[in-house]
């Protein structure tokens, strides 16, 4: 019983790799060449040669095996058909499954670190291909149709209304991007981050706030997102509330972490005590050292000092 | 680094007379001279930027054959100044030098009666420190980083490579800190920080990538150092003479280590099986201090600590698996767990301040998540995709030390037409707490916390719901709309944030008019609501922590409510006047936000504090702001080489907020509503008016 599965699986096995193989073999019958490609599409050929795929110092690349018909299939069936889009040859029609149009570029990119990890890629979840960014013929920086973040604002619109709010990180000017703190092409991080978590992520940048401090503030150890937001904010510091009701969500105590602070705390305010916890930078005007001190005795704990 | 520019610019351009035919030299120059006037806050017309009257250059030089050469600068002498030398062999090897600087300025023009400003040393003559501001310093709140470094990848070896880098941060300012003159229920002193830290970053990967596997083995070692450990400033709340100077301590030195392995290997049936495992050290050393300043004679009070040096320590370990999956064509499968630990091994440290017993507790955590996606591809273009998520954390926190989430969602895509995608996707998190009640008698002042429930760790119920559709019914028009609805309910707190809601679309759309024009346009808006539920008690209150006890004008609950509404939208044309001749680019931005707060006092029948209605404590200026620009731009193409360019950009900020509005200095001097501050963040509005003209060449 177990030898007749064992052949049935064997001959199972060999068919499919025999059917494989002719499969490829008529597939190699069927290639146009380069040349032919040029003869209609001159324009797609001249940038083609200049771009990093028209290499042929790059081993692998698609000028060191069939050119054009590396990545669009043999052609000469579409040459035969008197040529048209999709006819007889591979195209990226917004209609073909993502998954099929980034099957082109992974046969080679597969192989790089930059694309090791895209099977677990939050844009390969959600049907994202390859060509939706870059393209294969042209561009600048990683052959991106568009430069950072105009690229990923395509998609990520919330971002960028975000991004143009008062407090935010230097994205609209262009001193940093997106892809600084995000892997597209898929990380072990949520939002693909490039890193193991969002502190570890955000102190890369900010390495004063690692610490590791005598007196910690457990949700700022936790997850800097629990006060901040990355992409933009109204509110100063890139804070998600504004302080003091920020602060007090958390810290309601008997005296002032409770107290309400109104209109009346304010400069122009006729409260008779307890302003200095309203205006200007409110709590911080005394809480400054809030993402963890060194500080003595209480004024350490209470993040005085 | 201009000699080194200069140099190479030199060794470019004889070069391009003398080329091979399979060797190319490209460069794209640009010159821009520029006229700003800029009213209001400098700081914030220029946070990010560095716009002031003057030359601007930009260029970009590339030598290309087997060997590959380029080298780019842009804002020469400008605080936004970038640098970079990039070159090597194609697939082979890859080297990078970089230099950059990037500004933060906060507030221009602030003041101060300290003398010693970027130091960390503050200190004034004679006590009280004056009030008249007019005789103080002006200083500027602004912080600079200047990055530079290299590195190179090592191709040539494949399947296997190697990339090492490193990387050197300098930044250097001041900017805006603060302490509490007396504690409790003293004056605040807004205090410049002197910021002067070096961040050395080093990394190292090696790997081996040849289908069927990829491994790769990486190390990160940075290095932070702050010039200054502590910030030392006279404080104007105590007599203490300026040999008793007051101390804040500042961020101190740490280490930070990494070390990890990754890889994945493909598997029958279409899978992948890929594994994630890192360790990471972060340590620190810091001097204690023995003693704090207090308003008392001499100022001094020695303090008690079971050791004099605190050794701060922080292991994390993380380790993932993900198996992907695609067996069938319309079906694609991932399954993965992810466990972090942070261990803090940091000291504990014992401090007597009098009969006053304090013992840090240091902050470690524990998370592990694991789930599945499926996505099924379905008849009619169809794709849907549904996942499952489980999240366990547990953290050495007394109100909740673990938290439960179950995350499920789904998301719809369908581009069965040549002209459209709908997407379409919701997610539920249900959240549950551990909440551990305090035993505490009902009038320790702990008993509050029975009532209190953090927000980073409550209970929770959030619901997002999102779509859009991308319509595209020509090559030459696209149009995009979304819709995203978050809403997050707290059902458990009883002191504390109880909703947070909100409400985003967007709209964005590009027509290109044949060979005349190109119009762009784009509206964002969003309303976010948060409402929390808070308990006023007297300073010294032992009684009343229930927030269902009757009401009392000492001891009362009240209500927030934060209201953000915000939109951007913005317009822009690229009329082509003379096509490839002369294009006229118009584009204008706005952006505004309007915030604010809807206070309820809870008093039953109690009336309210004297002179205060329930109208009139709310607070309608919120981080209020309006951000206008328009800009101008002429492009003349001269030749196919040479472009000129002539333009005009108005921008308009006006920021209004009650805590900043009619800023005062000293607005009292002792008491809790006393400060003395120096104008951080204050008067950020702005108007600007900029004219420029450049030139651009290529070859």
């Amino acid at each position: 019983m177990k030898q007749k599965l064992f052949l049935s699986l064997f001959f199972s096995v060999l068919c499919f790799v025999l059917v494989g193989n002719l499969h490829a073999a008529e597939q190699d019958i069927g290639y146009a060449g380069i040349e032919v490609c040029k003869a209609c599409h001159q324009n797609i050929y001249e940038q083609f040669v200049k771009s990093i795929h028209g290499r042929k110092e790059i081993s692998g690349s698609p000028a060191n095996k069939q050119g054009c018909e590396a990545c669009h299939g043999p052609g000469a069936e579409h040459v035969r058909k008197g040529g048209g889009r999709g006819v007889a040859i591979v195209t990226f029609s917004i209609k073909d499954p993502a998954a099929k149009k980034s099957s082109q570029c992974l046969s080679c990119h597969q192989d790089t670190r930059s694309v090791a990890f895209w099977d677990m890629s939050r844009h390969r979840s959600l049907d994202v291909a390859c060509y939706d960014c870059h393209s294969a013929h042209y561009g600048g920086d990683k052959y991106l149709k568009a430069a950072e973040p105009a690229l990923c604002f395509n998609c990520h619109r919330d971002i960028r209304s975000q991004s143009n709010r008062q407090s935010h990180h230097p994205l609209k000017e262009g001193l940093i991007k997106c892809s600084d703190c995000h892997n597209p092409m898929g990380d072990f991080g949520k939002k693909q981050i490039k890193a193991d978590s969002v502190n570890e992520l955000c102190y890369t940048c900010h390495a004063e706030k690692r610490g590791p401090f005598l007196w910690e503030h457990p949700p700022v150890e936790e997850k800097c997102l629990n006060c901040h937001v990355p992409h933009g904010s109204n509110h100063s510091k890139l804070l998600e509330k504004k302080v003091p009701y920020l602060c007090q969500s958390c810290h309601d105590e008997r005296g002032h972490p409770g107290s309400v602070y109104t209109k009346f705390e304010t400069f122009r305010g006729l409260a008779t005590s307890g302003k200095n916890r309203m205006f200007a930078r409110s709590c911080l005007n005394c809480h400054s050292n809030i993402h963890g001190s060194n500080g003595p005795a209480a004024r350490g704990s209470h993040w005085l000092r | 680094m201009r000699s080194i520019i200069i140099a190479a610019v030199l060794i470019f351009l004889p070069l391009h007379c003398s080329l091979a035919a399979d060797e190319t030299i490209t460069a794209d120059m640009e010159i821009k001279g520029l006229i700003a006037n800029v009213g209001g806050s400098g700081a914030k017309f220029n946070e990010y930027r560095d716009i002031r009257d003057g030359l601007y250059g930009r260029f970009h030089l590339v030598y290309d054959s087997d060997y590959f050469v380029g080298l780019r600068a842009s804002d020469i002498g400008y605080d936004t100044q970038s640098y970079g030398l990039e070159g090597g062999k194609w697939g082979s090897f890859k080297y990078q030098l970089f230099y950059y600087e990037i500004p933060h300025n906060f507030t221009f023009g602030a003041k101060s009666f300290y003398s010693g400003i970027g130091t960390n040393n503050l200190t004034y003559p004679v006590h009280p420190p004056g009030t008249d501001v007019s005789t103080w310093s002006d200083f500027d709140y602004s912080v600079e980083r200047k990055s530079y470094g290299g590195g190179i990848k090592l191709d040539m070896i494949k399947p296997f490579y190697v990339d090492v880098s490193f990387s050197r941060e300098d930044r250097d300012g001041t900017k805006a800190t603060a302490a509490a003159g007396t504690s409790p229920g003293g004056i605040a002193i807004e205090l410049p920080e002197p910021i002067d830290y070096k961040t050395d970053t080093l990394k190292f990967e090696a790997g081996y990538a040849k289908k069927p596997l990829f491994v790769s083995v990486s190390y990160l070692y940075s290095r932070f150092e702050n010039e200054n450990e502590n910030l030392h400033f006279r404080n104007p709340a105590t007599e203490n003479t300026a040999s008793a100077t007051d101390v804040r301590t500042l961020a101190p030195d740490n280490n930070y280590y990494k070390f990890s392995l990754r890889g994945n290997v493909k598997l029958p049936m279409n899978s992948k099986f890929t594994l994630n495992i890192a360790s990471s050290r972060t340590q620190s050393k810091t001097d204690l201090l023995d003693y704090y300043i207090a308003d008392v004679p001499g100022g001094v009070v020695p303090i008690t600590l079971s050791d004099n040096i605190f050794h701060g320590k922080i292991d994390t370990l993380n380790y993932g698996f993900v198996l992907t999956s695609t067996p069938l064509p319309f079906l694609d499968g991932r399954m993965f767990y992810r466990y972090y630990k942070k261990r803090n091994k940091s000291d504990e440290i014992t401090t007597e301040d009098g009969e006053e017993i304090l013992i840090n507790e240091p902050f470690g955590c524990k998370k592990d998540d694991y789930g599945m996606e499926i996505g099924f591809r379905l008849p009619a273009n169809l794709y849907l995709l549904t996942a499952y998520t489980h999240v366990n954390k547990e953290r050495d926190r007394e109100d909740v030390a673990e938290n439960k989430d179950d995350i499920y969602s789904l998301d719809l895509k369908w581009n069965g037409l040549d002209f459209l995608t709908v997407k379409a996707g919701y997610e539920k998190m249900h959240r549950s707490a551990d909440f551990r009640r305090p035993d505490v008698p009902p009038d320790d002042p702990e008993y509050i916390e029975i009532f209190v429930r953090r927000f980073d760790v409550a209970a929770a119920e959030r619901d997002i719901y999102k779509a859009s559709v991308d319509i595209y019914p020509t090559e030459s028009l696209t149009i995009g709309i979304g819709y995203r609805n978050k809403d997050t309910d707290y059902d458990d707190v009883v002191l504390g944030l109880r909703e947070a809601k909100s409400d985003e679309f967007t709209v964005d759309a590009d027509y290109i008019i044949g060979k005349l024009m190109k119009l762009t346009a784009y509206y964002d808006y969003e309303e976010v609501k948060y409402f929390q539920f808070q308990r006023q008690l007297p300073f010294n209150a032992t009684t009343g922590f229930d927030p269902s006890t009757l009401p009392t004008p000492q001891a009362f609950n009240w209500e927030a409510e934060q209201k953000d509404e915000s939109y951007d939208y913005g317009c822009g044309a690229d009329i082509y006047v003379i096509p490839k001749k002369l294009t006229l680019k118009l584009r204008h931005d706005y952006v505004r936000s309007n915030g604010n707060v809807d206070l309820t006092y809870l008093l039953g029948d109690n009336p309210l504090p004297s002179g205060r209605t329930q109208d009139n404590i709310d607070i309608s200026e919120w981080d209020d702001y309006r951000l206008r620009s328009y800009a101008v731009k002429a492009v003349y193409t001269a030749t196919k080489k040479l472009a000129l360019s002539l333009g005009y950009v108005h921008e308009k900020f006006t920021y209004d907020d009650a805590q900043y509005k009619a800023y005062q200095y000293v607005p009292a001097t002792s008491g809790t509503n006393g400060a003395f501050l120096t104008g951080a963040n204050s008067n950020q509005s702005y108007r600007a008016d900029m004219f420029f003209f450049s030139a651009s060449y290529t070859f």
